[in-house]
C-alpha cells in the first residue's frame, strides 16, 4: 500500500470530518438565534413565520429575571476564582508528587462529575442543613464550587502532563528556584489549558440547573432557575433570548481580549509556536 | 491521604458563613419587612400572574412570590432539609404534594371558622388527615384527560381504542411515571374492566400501547408535554389542564372531557398552610381573600383552571370542566387518592421494569 | 527530580473542598440509601430501620438494560468526540493562521455559553421528528421515530457539549507536542499516518485521557439532554434517579441508584486512567 496515497485520503477524510462537525456545532447557534426572535408564544416547528423582540422585551421587563442574572454572574466569578485556585495547586501538587494511589487520588477529583447533579445537589443540602448553613447564597456558592472544581483540576492536570519536565530541570539548573520556575516556565505553558479550564468552569456555573435548584432559597435563585422556574407548562422562549445575550457578552469579551491583550497571550501559544 | 481535621472542618464552615454575611452585604438578601410579608410558593407563569392581581385587590398583607422550580415535588427536599425554619408561609399544591407534607406534619389544619369563605366550597373535595380535619384550602380545580389536536391529527379520537390506530404511528404523547399520579394506567384499567385496586388489565394494555409504537414520547415535565403538542412532533394524548391551557391558546385542542369511555379525573390546586410561621393569622385571612367569589372567578380566568367557589362564575373557556350531576357520575371517575397515592412508587418501578424497555 | 514532599500542603484546599463539599454529604446519601422508605412519605425517616431492598430492587434485568444503554451511549459519544476533536484541535494548531486560530476558540468559547436547555430543543426542532430534515431522513429510509434513530440523536447532544470542550483541551497539549519530532518521522520516510501513529498520538495520550473523562463524565451523569432527545423512552440512569427525586420523594432509592452509578463511573475512571498513566507515561 503507497503511503503516500494513504496519508492523501485520511486527509481528505479529516477534513470532511472538520467541515462536518464545524457545521454540526454552528447549526443549533442559529436555531437559537432564530428562536430568541420567534414571534410565535409557544415552541412551534421551524422556521417561524414571524420574527419579533418579544423575549428580549420580556426578558428585561422581568425584574425576577434580572435578579437571578445578578445573582448568577455573583456566583460565578466568586466560586470559579475559588474553583481555579484550588484546582492549579491541587493539579501542580499532584504532578509532582509520586506517590501510591495517584491515579485513584485524580479520579477522586473527578467524583462530582459522576454523580448527576441533582443528587449533588440534594446531598449538599442535607449535609449543610445538618451543619445549620441555611443561607441561600452560601449553599449555592458551595454548589458551584464543588461542580466546577473537578473541571478547573482536571484541565490543569492536562496542561502540565503536556509540558516536558526538561523545561523546568534546566530553569533549576539555571539557578532559578522551584517556585521561579513555576511561575517562569510552567504556569505560561500550562495557561492555556488553565484558562480553558477557567472558561468552561464559569460556562458550567452559569448554566446549572440541577443543582441550584436544590440549593436556593426564598430570596436568592440563580438566572436558569429563575427562567426554568417561570414556565409552568408554556416552553418561555426568553431563555432562548437569555442565551443568545450571553453568547454576544461572551463575544464581546473575546473582542476585547483580542483587541487589547491579544487573545493568544491570553490563553497561551505553547512551547512550539513560531 | 486526605485527612481533614475537625479544626478545618469548622474553618471551612466559617468561610460559608463569612459568605453569608458577605451575601447580605451586597443585598442579595432582602431586609425584613413589615410584619405583615408572608412568603408564598406559586407556579409560575398564569398562576402566580393571576395571584399577583388577586394580591393587588387587598393590602393586609404585603406577598414575597417564590416559584416552583421543576415539579411541585421539587421543593419537598428543600422543606425536610430545614424543618421547621422553612420560610414559607403558604405552597401551592395539589393532592399529589399535599399528601408528603400532612404525613411529615407540616400543615395547619384549617376550619370555616378561619377561613370562612370555605363554606362555599364543597366539602367533599377538601383534603384531610387521619383525623379528618381540612389539611389544604382547595381554590381551583382541573382536569386530566384525553385530548387532541383538530388540525393536525389524522383521524378522530374518540375512544382509548383509536390510541392503537397505526395512523397514530408515533404521534402520542404519553405522560411518564411522575406525570399526573399515574391516572393514566388507571384509565386503561378502567377501559379493560380494572380499577385503581385491580390494575394488571391496565398493565396489560399499557404494554399493548407501547409495543404498538404510536408513543412517539414520554413526557416527564408539563413543558414536555406542551412542545410536543405546539412543535405538531406527537398529536394525541392524556394531559393535565395547564398543559391545554397552554396549547389551546394558539391551536384548536379537542377536550375529551365529556366522551364516553374515555374517563376524566379531577385534580384540586390549592393552598397548604404551614404551622411554623409567625403570621398564620395574615396567610389565612390572605387565602380567604383568594378564595372569595370574585377572586376564584378572576384566578379561573387568568390561571385557566375552574373555580371551586359554588358562588364564582366559571369563564367559557373552561365550559369543558362544568359538570352536571349526571355529566359528573358518567364522565368523571374519582379514584380512591389513599389507594393511588400509596401507590406511586411502586407504579413507577413497575413501569421502569415493564413497560419502559417496550418503547 | 525527586517528589516535592513540600508541594502537599497544597492539596488541602482541594482536601476541605471535596470532603466537605461532596464526600461528606455523598457519606449522607450512602447512609440514606439503606433506610426503609415508606410509600407515600417524603424521603425516609429520621429513625427508619436499615434495609438492603433499595439495592436488591435493582437485581432486574430492565434495570441492567438502562444500565447498559447509559453506558454504551456514553462511550460511544465519548469516542466520537475525541474522534472529531483531535483532528480538529491538530487542524486548528498546526495548520490555521493566528486569525483563524483566534475565530476558531472564540467559537468554541462561545457554545460553552450556550444554555444546555435551549442548546438541546435547538437540536431537537433540526433534527427531531418534525424537523427540517425529516423529508431527507424519510427519503434514506430512516424513520425520526425509531429508537436507533432516537439513540443517536441523544449522542449527537451528548456530542455538542464534547467536541468543544475536548477541542480546546487537546489544543493545550498539542502545541506542546514538538513538530519537529514529526518532521523528522517523515524525513526518515515514514508516512505520516505513521508518524501519527507512532509519535504525536502517543505523546497526547493524557490530553486525549482528559478529554475523554471530561466527556465521559458528562455524559454519564447528562440528565435534560436524554430527557429531550430521548423523549422519555431512551432513559439514562440519571433519569431513572430524577424520577425518585421528583414528585415521589423516594430518596433511599434513589440513593441507592445513585450510589451504583457512583462506583461503576468511579472504577471506569479509575482503570482508564491507570491503564493510560501505565502505558504511556514516559
Amino acid at each position: 500500500m503507497n503511503g503516500r496515497l494513504l496519508d492523501n485520503a485520511l486527509r481528505l477524510i479529516g477534513l470532511t470530518m472538520i467541515g462536518t462537525i464545524i457545521c454540526f456545532l454552528l447549526t443549533p447557534i442559529v436555531v437559537t438565534v432564530i428562536m430568541a426572535f420567534d414571534a410565535r408564544a409557544y415552541l412551534g416547528p421551524l422556521p417561524p413565520p414571524a420574527l419579533s423582540f418579544r423575549w428580549f422585551e420580556q426578558f428585561f421587563s422581568d425584574d425576577y429575571f434580572l435578579r437571578g442574572l445578578k445573582t448568577s454572574v455573583l456566583l460565578a466569578v466568586l466560586s470559579v476564582s475559588i474553583s481555579v485556585s484550588v484546582g492549579v495547586a491541587t493539579a501542580v501538587a499532584v504532578e509532582r508528587a509520586d506517590f501510591a494511589g495517584k491515579e485513584m487520588l485524580i479520579s477522586l477529583f473527578l467524583s462530582p462529575l459522576l454523580v448527576p447533579p441533582v443528587v449533588t445537589g440534594f446531598a449538599l443540602l442535607l449535609f449543610l442543613s445538618h451543619l445549620g448553613l441555611i443561607d441561600g447564597f452560601a449553599r449555592l456558592f458551595c454548589g458551584h464550587i464543588i461542580i466546577t472544581a473537578p473541571y478547573t483540576i482536571r484541565a490543569t492536570l492536562a496542561g502540565l502532563a503536556g509540558i516536558d519536565r526538561s523545561l523546568t530541570e534546566a530553569a533549576l539548573s539555571l539557578g532559578a528556584n522551584e517556585r521561579r520556575a513555576f511561575w517562569d516556565v510552567t504556569f505560561p505553558l500550562a495557561r492555556t489549558s488553565i484558562v480553558s479550564g477557567a472558561i468552561f468552569a464559569f460556562a458550567v456555573s452559569m448554566d446549572d440547573v440541577a443543582v441550584s435548584i436544590m440549593l436556593t432559597d426564598a430570596n436568592t435563585y440563580t438566572l436558569p432557575v429563575a427562567l426554568i422556574s417561570s414556565m409552568r407548562a408554556n416552553f418561555d422562549l426568553s431563555i432562548a433570548a437569555a442565551s443568545v445575550m450571553l453568547m454576544l457578552v461572551t463575544l464581546g469579551l473575546i473582542l476585547i481580549l483580542e483587541k487589547f491583550v491579544g487573545l493568544n497571550r491570553v490563553i497561551g501559544e505553547g512551547v512550539f509556536r513560531s | 491521604m486526605l485527612h481533614l481535621t475537625r479544626r478545618q472542618v469548622l474553618k471551612s464552615c466559617a468561610a460559608a458563613a463569612a459568605v453569608t454575611s458577605f451575601s447580605s452585604a451586597l443585598g442579595l438578601v432582602r431586609p425584613a419587612m413589615a410584619a405583615t410579608e408572608i412568603t408564598a410558593v406559586e407556579w409560575g407563569g398564569d398562576v402566580v400572574n393571576a395571584m399577583k392581581k388577586i394580591a393587588e385587590k387587598q393590602d393586609k398583607v404585603q406577598v414575597n412570590w417564590v416559584l416552583h422550580q421543576g415539579g411541585s415535588g421539587a421543593i419537598l427536599p428543600k422543606i425536610k432539609a430545614i424543618w421547621p425554619r422553612a420560610e414559607y408561609d403558604y405552597v401551592a399544591g395539589w393532592e399529589g404534594s399535599f399528601s408528603g407534607m400532612i404525613k411529615e406534619d407540616w400543615l395547619v389544619p384549617v376550619t370555616a371558622a378561619t377561613v370562612p369563605n370555605l363554606a362555599d366550597i364543597p366539602q367533599k373535595i377538601i383534603v384531610k388527615n387521619a383525623k379528618n380535619e381540612w389539611m389544604a384550602v382547595p381554590r381551583a380545580v382541573g382536569g386530566i384527560y384525553f385530548a387532541y389536536r383538530k388540525d393536525i391529527s389524522p383521524i378522530e379520537v374518540k375512544s382509548i381504542d383509536d390510541l392503537f390506530d397505526p395512523r397514530l404511528k408515533g404521534k402520542i404523547c404519553w405522560p411518564g411515571p411522575t406525570q399526573s399520579m399515574m391516572l393514566q394506567l388507571v384509565a386503561l384499567a378502567l377501559h379493560t374492566g380494572g380499577n385503581e385496586t385491580n390494575m394488571d388489565p391496565g398493565w396489560d394494555l399499557m404494554k399493548k400501547l407501547a409495543q404498538s409504537g404510536n408513543i412517539g414520547r414520554i413526557a416527564v415535565t408539563d413543558t414536555d408535554f406542551t412542545t410536543s403538542l405546539t412543535s405538531g412532533e406527537t398529536v394525541a394524548g392524556f394531559y393535565s389542564e395547564p398543559q391545554l391551557t397552554a396549547v389551546a391558546k394558539s391551536f384548536p385542542v379537542v377536550r375529551l372531557t365529556k366522551q364516553q369511555g374515555m374517563p376524566t379525573f379531577l385534580y384540586q390546586s390549592g393552598f397548604a398552610v404551614f404551622k411554623n410561621r409567625p403570621n398564620l393569622e395574615a396567610t389565612l385571612a390572605f387565602i380567604n381573600h383568594c378564595i372569595s367569589p370574585d377572586m376564584s372567578s378572576l384566578y379561573a380566568e387568568i390561571a385557566g383552571e375552574a373555580p371551586l367557589n359554588v358562588k364564582a362564575k366559571t369563564p367559557d373557556s373552561l365550559k369543558h370542566l362544568a359538570f352536571t350531576p349526571e355529566e359528573m357520575d358518567t364522565y368523571v371517575y374519582v379514584p380512591d387518592f389513599n389507594v393511588v397515592l400509596s401507590q406511586q412508587g411502586a407504579w413507577t418501578k413497575r413501569w421502569e421494569n415493564d413497560i419502559a424497555p417496550l418503547l | 527530580m525527586k517528589p516535592g514532599r513540600g508541594s502537599l500542603p497544597l492539596l488541602l484546599p482541594a482536601g476541605a473542598v471535596f470532603l466537605g463539599f461532596f464526600f461528606l454529604p455523598m457519606a449522607g446519601l450512602f447512609i440514606e440509601s439503606f433506610r426503609l422508605y415508606v410509600p407515600g412519605s417524603i424521603g425516609s425517616a429520621a429513625d427508619a430501620p436499615f434495609t438492603l431492598n433499595n439495592y436488591a430492587e435493582l437485581l432486574t434485568p430492565s434495570f441492567a438494560g438502562f444500565f447498559l444503554e447509559t453506558l454504551r451511549i456514553s462511550v460511544l459519544a465519548s469516542l466520537a468526540g475525541l474522534i472529531f476533536s483531535f483532528p480538529l484541535a491538530y487542524w486548528i494548531t498546526r495548520r490555521f493562521s493566528a486569525r483563524w486560530r483566534m475565530i476558531a476558540v472564540g467559537l468554541f468559547v462561545t457554545l460553552m455559553f450556550l444554555s444546555v436547555l435551549v442548546r438541546t430543543y435547538a437540536l431537537e426542532l433540526t433534527f427531531g421528528a418534525v424537523g427540517p430534515l425529516r423529508p431527507l431522513l424519510l427519503s434514506l429510509g430512516i424513520s425520526p421515530n425509531g429508537r436507533t434513530y432516537i439513540e443517536i440523536l441523544v449522542g449527537a447532544g451528548l456530542l455538542h457539549y464534547i467536541v468543544p470542550v475536548a477541542t480546546l483541551t487537546l489544543l493545550g497539549t498539542i502545541q506542546n507536542v514538538d513538530p519537529r519530532l514529526f518532521d523528522a518521522a517523515q524525513a526518515l520516510g515514514a508516512p505520516g499516518w505513521k508518524a501519527h501513529l507512532n509519535i504525536t498520538l502517543p505523546l497526547c495520550m493524557r490530553g486525549l485521557l482528559a478529554a475523554f473523562l471530561f466527556a465521559f463524565t458528562f455524559s454519564i451523569s447528562a440528565f435534560v439532554i436524554p430527557m429531550i432527545l430521548g423523549k422519555g423512552r431512551v432513559l439514562f440512569i440519571s433519569n431513572l434517579i430524577y424520577n425518585r427525586f421528583s414528585e415521589i420523594a423516594d430518596y433511599p432509592s434513589g440513593a441507592a441508584i445513585s450510589m451504583v452509578l457512583f462506583f461503576v463511573a468511579l472504577s471506569i475512571v479509575y482503570v482508564t486512567s491507570q491503564q493510560v498513566a501505565k502505558r504511556w507515561t514516559s
